[in-house]
C-alpha cells in the first residue's frame, strides 16, 4: 500500500534520511523503531509533505505521492497523528474530531467512524465539549488517535503515540491501539521509542538509525536478532 | 447626569463600528500571524469605494440618499475582499503560510516591509487617483438624531446614521461568529490558525485558508471604513489615522481573539467618546492611549487572549 525506495531528505543541507526504504502491505502493521535523532519523525512529515524529499520515491496505493501537494495527501487516505498529538486547543473536542473528517471519505462515513470511535476511545465522548487544550496528554493523544480515525484512512500513521505519557497511560494507548486495529483491520504504521512494545504488537519493523535502515525482518526475526536485543530491549 | 448618558450611547454606536474594524484586522493576525500594516489603507479604500459605488455607479440614483449609501457600503465589502482575495495571492502569499519555513524569522521580516509597502503605494497611489480633497459619504441621517426619552426629565440623542452604523456592524458581527464558530470553513480557519501543520495533515489547505481570512478581513474593515465615512470625512492618508486604533483594539482584546477584536475596538470607541466629558476634545487619542497602557498593565494578553503558549 505505502512503497518508499532510496527515500533521502533534510532539512537544507542536513540531510537526515538517507537512502530508506520502507513498504507497507495492504492491512499490515509496521513499525519502525530507533534512537532519538534517527529520522522517524523526518520520515512521516516527508510523507505528509512538510518536508521535501532530496531523493527516491513514495508511491501511495499506486499513485506519486510526491507529486501530490501536501494537503491532497489526506484525501488519499493517509492519516498522521503527529508527534507531541498537536491537536488544535481552541476547538473543542468534537471539532478537532470533524477536522479529521475534513476529507471526502471522513464526510461520508463520519455517522458510523464517530460511533465506533467514541466506543474505542468513550473519554472522547465524556468530554466532547470541552477544549482540547485543556485536556491532559494521554487524553490528547487519544483525540489525536481519533482524529486520525475520523477521516476514514486506507493507512494510519502515529509518531510515537507514548511520549510524554505516564507509563500506565502510554500502556493504555497501545492496548487500544492494538483493540482498533483488531476491529478494523486499518493497516497502521507506527513510530516508537517503546522497542519491545511497539516490536511485539507489530507484523513487521525496520530500525531506523541516524537515517538508515539498518535493520528490517518481521516481528520474530527482530526480536532475535542480537543487535535490536541488546541496542533496544536491554537483554 | 445627561452628559454621561450622551456620551455612554455615542461611545457604544462608535464603539461597535470601531469594533467591526478592528475584528477585520484580528481575524487576518488571528488566522495568518501576519502584521498587516497596510489594512488601514485597505480601509480607505474601502470608503473610496463605498463613496463611488454611491456618487458614480449608480447606486445612489437606484436607492435615493437614505438607502443609497448603505447599500453601497455593504457592496465595497465584497469589492474590497475581492481586492485582498488577489492581494493575498500575489504577494502577501509570497512571504506566509506554508512558504515561511525556509524564510529569515518566519517570514515576518519580509511581511514587514510588504505590507509597508503596500500601504505606500495604496496611500500615494489614492493621492493620485483620488485627490488630496476631503471626501464624505453624506446622508440626509447623518444630521438627524432620533429622542429617547424624556424619561426622567432627560433625554438622549442618537445620531441616525450613527445609530444604523452600529446596527449594521452588529449584524455583521453576528454573521461573522456563526461563521466562524458553525460553518465547516470557519472552522477550518480556527484550525489552521491553531496549528497549520496539524491541519495540512487534516487535508486543509493552510494557504487557502489564509486567503479566505485575509479577504474576509478585509471586506469587513472596508464596511466599517464605509460606515465610519457617513459621519467623518475621508482622504487618502486616513488609514493612518485608524491603523492605530485597529492595533490598540487588537492588542486589547487578546492577539488572536477575533471577539475579542471586537470588544477592544467597542473598549476604545466608549473611551475616545467618555473622555470628552472631562478632557478637552484634542486629548480623546491621548485617553485612548493612557486607558491601553493601564489595562495591558493589569491584563497584557488583554481581555480574551490566552497565556498558554500554541503548541
Amino acid at each position: 500500500m505505502l512503497r518508499i525506495e532510496g527515500l533521502s531528505a533534510g532539512y537544507s543541507a542536513k540531510p537526515v534520511l538517507n537512502d530508506v526504504s520502507i513498504d507497507v502491505g495492504a492491512g499490515q502493521f509496521v513499525a519502525i523503531v530507533g534512537p532519538n535523532g534517527a529520522g522517524k519523525t523526518t520520515l512521516f512529515k516527508t510523507i505528509s509533505g512538510i518536508v521535501k524529499p532530496s531523493g527516491g520515491a513514495i508511491t501511495f496505493d499506486g499513485v506519486d505521492l510526491l507529486a501530490v501537494p501536501p494537503p491532497q495527501r489526506a484525501h488519499l487516505g493517509i492519516a498522521h497523528v503527529p508527534e507531541g498529538r498537536q491537536v488544535f486547543p481552541s476547538l473543542s473536542v468534537m471539532e478537532n474530531l470533524e477536522m479529521g473528517a475534513m476529507t471526502e471519505s471522513g464526510r461520508r462515513d463520519w455517522q458510523a467512524t464517530i460511533e465506533r470511535i467514541f466506543d474505542w476511545l468513550p473519554v472522547l465522548k465524556e468530554r466532547r465539549n470541552q477544549f482540547a487544550g485543556t485536556m491532559s496528554g494521554g487524553q490528547q493523544q487519544m483525540l489525536a488517535i481519533g482524529r486520525g480515525l475520523a477521516s476514514s484512512p486506507k493507512l494510519l500513521m502515529l509518531d510515537e503515540p507514548s511520549m510524554g505519557l505516564a507509563p500506565s497511560t502510554a500502556d493504555f494507548i497501545f492496548e487500544r491501539l492494538i483493540e482498533i486495529r483488531r476491529q478494523s483491520g486499518l493497516t497502521m504504521l507506527l513510530v516508537e521509542q517503546r522497542v519491545a512494545e511497539a516490536l511485539e504488537s507489530a507484523d513487521r519493523g525496520y530500525v531506523l538509525e541516524a537515517g538508515h535502515v539498518v535493520l528490517e525482518g518481521n516481528n520474530a526475526t527482530l526480536r532475535a536478532d542480537d543487535r535490536v536485543r541488546k541496542a533496544y530491549l536491554g537483554m | 447626569m445627561e452628559g454621561f448618558l450622551q456620551a455612554l450611547a455615542a461611545g457604544l454606536l462608535i464603539g461597535a463600528v470601531y469594533g467591526l474594524m478592528c475584528v477585520g484586522l484580528g481575524l487576518i493576525f488571528g488566522v495568518m500571524r501576519v502584521i498587516n500594516f497596510a489594512h488601514g489603507d485597505f480601509m480607505m479604500l474601502g470608503m473610496y469605494t463605498a463613496f463611488y459605488l454611491f456618487t458614480a455607479a449608480g447606486v445612489q440614483a437606484l436607492f435615493g440618499n437614505t438607502v443609497g449609501p448603505f447599500v453601497a457600503i455593504l457592496l465595497a465589502g465584497p469589492v474590497l475582499a475581492l481586492f485582498g482575495y488577489f492581494v493575498h495571492l500575489a504577494l502577501i502569499s509570497h512571504v506566509s503560510g506554508t512558504r515561511t519555513a525556509s524564510l529569515e524569522g518566519e517570514g515576518h521580516y519580509a511581511q514587514l516591509i510588504l505590507t509597508l509597502g503596500i500601504a505606500l503605494i495604496l496611500q500615494n497611489g489614492g493621492l493620485i487617483v483620488f485627490g488630496s480633497v476631503l471626501a464624505s459619504i453624506r446622508t440626509p441621517l447623518s444630521s438627524s438624531a432620533w429622542e429617547l426619552g424624556p424619561l426622567f426629565e432627560m433625554s438622549i440623542f442618537l445620531n441616525k446614521a450613527r445609530s444604523i452604523d452600529a446596527v449594521v456592524s452588529l449584524a455583521i458581527m453576528v454573521l461573522l461568529s456563526l461563521l466562524i464558530t458553525r460553518t465547516r470553513i470557519g472552522k477550518s480557519l480556527r484550525a489552521a490558525a491553531d496549528n497549520p501543520t496539524a491541519a495540512t495533515y487534516m487535508g486543509i489547505d493552510v494557504d487557502r485558508a489564509h486567503r479566505t481570512a485575509f479577504a474576509l478581513g478585509c471586506g469587513i474593515t472596508a464596511i466599517a471604513g464605509g460606515l465610519l465615512a457617513t459621519n467623518y470625512p475621508f482622504h487618502p492618508f486616513v488609514g493612518l489615522e485608524y491603523v492605530i486604533v485597529m492595533y490598540a483594539g487588537v492588542v486589547l482584546g487578546g492577539m488572536g481573539s477575533i471577539i475579542g477584536a471586537f470588544w477592544g475596538g467597542m473598549t476604545i470607541g466608549l473611551v475616545q467618546q467618555m473622555s470628552t466629558l472631562i478632557l478637552p476634545t484634542q486629548l480623546q487619542n491621548a485617553a485612548i492611549f493612557a486607558v491601553f497602557l493601564l489595562i495591558i498593565f493589569f491584563r497584557p494578553q488583554g481581555f480574551f487572549g490566552r497565556m498558554v503558549e500554541r503548541t
